[in-house]
């Protein structure tokens, strides 16, 4: 979940850079399940491990290059972009404008309970109300989703969200939220009503 | 007005420290606000118990690994296997019936003959006698032995007719050309009498089966090796 770990993660990533090919090994091994988890999200099981696989080697290739402080978010944006590459490419029909509009979300963007049901915040053990929140995940834009799961899978911050996927900050907040948004009224649609904690 | 729009990056503690305080304050007061961002922590918190998918195999590029390991593992499996179908087949052959190779011997005998005649060129008449019925000295090496001759001649080998007779007299005997180690002329020398000598010892079983355990050994090698990172 967090950022790079310490020195450990620091001196691979020095003997990387100077062409130590087991120590990028090493790296990539650590962020291998991550990224996958990452990239099955965006695109399905079946494209996300070519996805991660490619992205790792381009990741090898142009190490040289690579002048950021995370290693970790470094590989996240290649990784991401080419999910976003493929899902582009997957659709003849974009369905979604890679800018949404800044605006602020106003009350009518909030579905209201169709029926009582366990309040969400009981709900996360709860295989029917995940099976729910993959099936919400894979219907929201895709940017929506990259954002989102960055954030609430991944941890990374929002400054980070907007280096990887190269949006500004306003745009990623506004995704987050969306998208967060979207996943809500799905749930709340299927009958769970939120927390008022 | 409320700033739901503000409630996710609250949530997340991506608000500046005014834009914060303001949705604090109006969070003190407002339940609906309140229930919102409940909604969206729960949210947030299911997004992250997701159980995380595990790839079905290594996604790490083997950069370590020289590009042409995978090749040559390769090689070596199919190498091993066609040594493994050559033991077989040159096993077969060398069993083949004594009777059929006793009868091609002496259509064969003048091929070691020509291989160590030196004479090509010059034609001595001792070693034209001995090299075939009928033949001129110039002639005698029949067209297949040919590049043989030229080499020995070059090579500056030139046994005297006596020792090439009595080459001959032993290959006769032992119905195995001379020419070859001792180790392959013990291996083959059962079974084949009349194998034109260059290439006698390509029908040697021992050496298919010898290829083949070293290709199989090569290619187990650099399977574990492509494995391990």
């Amino acid at each position: 979940m967090g950022p790079d770990a310490g020195g450990a993660t620091e001196a691979l990533l020095d003997r990387a850079r100077r062409g130590d090919a087991r120590a990028f090994e090493q790296l990539a091994l650590e962020l291998e399940r991550p990224l996958y988890r990452h990239a099955a999200r965006m695109l399905g099981h079946d494209d996300a491990e070519d996805c991660v696989q490619d992205a790792l080697l381009s990741a090898w290739k142009s190490l040289a290059s690579f002048e950021g402080t995370s290693f970790r978010a470094w590989v996240f944006r290649i990784v991401t972009n080419r999910a976003l590459d493929r899902l582009r490419s997957r659709r003849r029909h974009p369905e979604l404008p890679l800018d949404p509009p800044a605006e602020d979300d106003d009350s009518g963007g909030w579905a209201e309970p169709a029926a009582p049901g366990p309040e969400l915040a009981d709900l996360a053990s709860d295989r029917e109300a995940l099976r729910v929140v993959e099936e919400a995940l894979a219907h929201i834009p895709a940017d929506q989703r990259a954002a989102l799961l960055l954030r609430d899978v991944e941890g990374f911050a929002y400054e980070e969200i907007a280096a990887i996927t190269s949006t500004e900050i306003g745009t990623v907040k506004s995704r987050i939220h969306r998208g967060r948004l979207a996943v809500r009224n799905i749930l709340i649609s299927r009958g769970w009503r939120g927390s008022s904690g | 007005m409320h700033p739901f729009g503000d409630l996710s990056a609250y949530l997340d503690g991506a608000l500046s420290s005014e834009a914060r305080a303001s949705v604090q304050a109006h969070l003190d007061t407002c339940a609906l606000c309140r229930t919102r961002l409940a909604e969206l922590r729960g949210t947030a918190r299911l997004i992250a118990a997701l159980p995380a998918p595990v790839p079905s195999r290594s996604l790490v590029p083997r950069v370590s690994i020289p590009v042409w390991l995978a090749p040559l593992r390769t090689f070596s499996t199919f190498a091993s296997g066609a040594a493994v179908f050559l033991f077989i087949a040159s096993a077969l052959i060398a069993t083949l019936p004594r009777a059929q190779s006793a009868g091609s011997a002496p259509a064969a005998a003048p091929t070691p003959n020509a291989l160590s005649a030196p004479q090509a060129t010059s034609g001595a008449g001792g070693v034209a006698a001995t090299a075939g019925p009928g033949s001129f000295s110039v002639s005698a090496p029949s067209p297949a032995p040919a590049p043989n001759t030229d080499k020995r001649s070059t090579a500056g080998s030139s046994p005297t007719p006596t020792d090439t007779a009595k080459e001959i007299s032993t290959r006769q005997d032992s119905g195995n050309p001379s020419a070859f180690a001792p180790a392959d002329q013990a291996a083959t020398r059962p079974n084949r009498a009349a194998e034109p000598a260059p290439f006698a010892f390509l029908l040697s079983p021992w050496l298919w089966l010898l290829l083949g355990v070293v290709f199989a050994a090569l290619s187990f090698f650099l399977g574990r090796r492509l494995r391990s990172t």
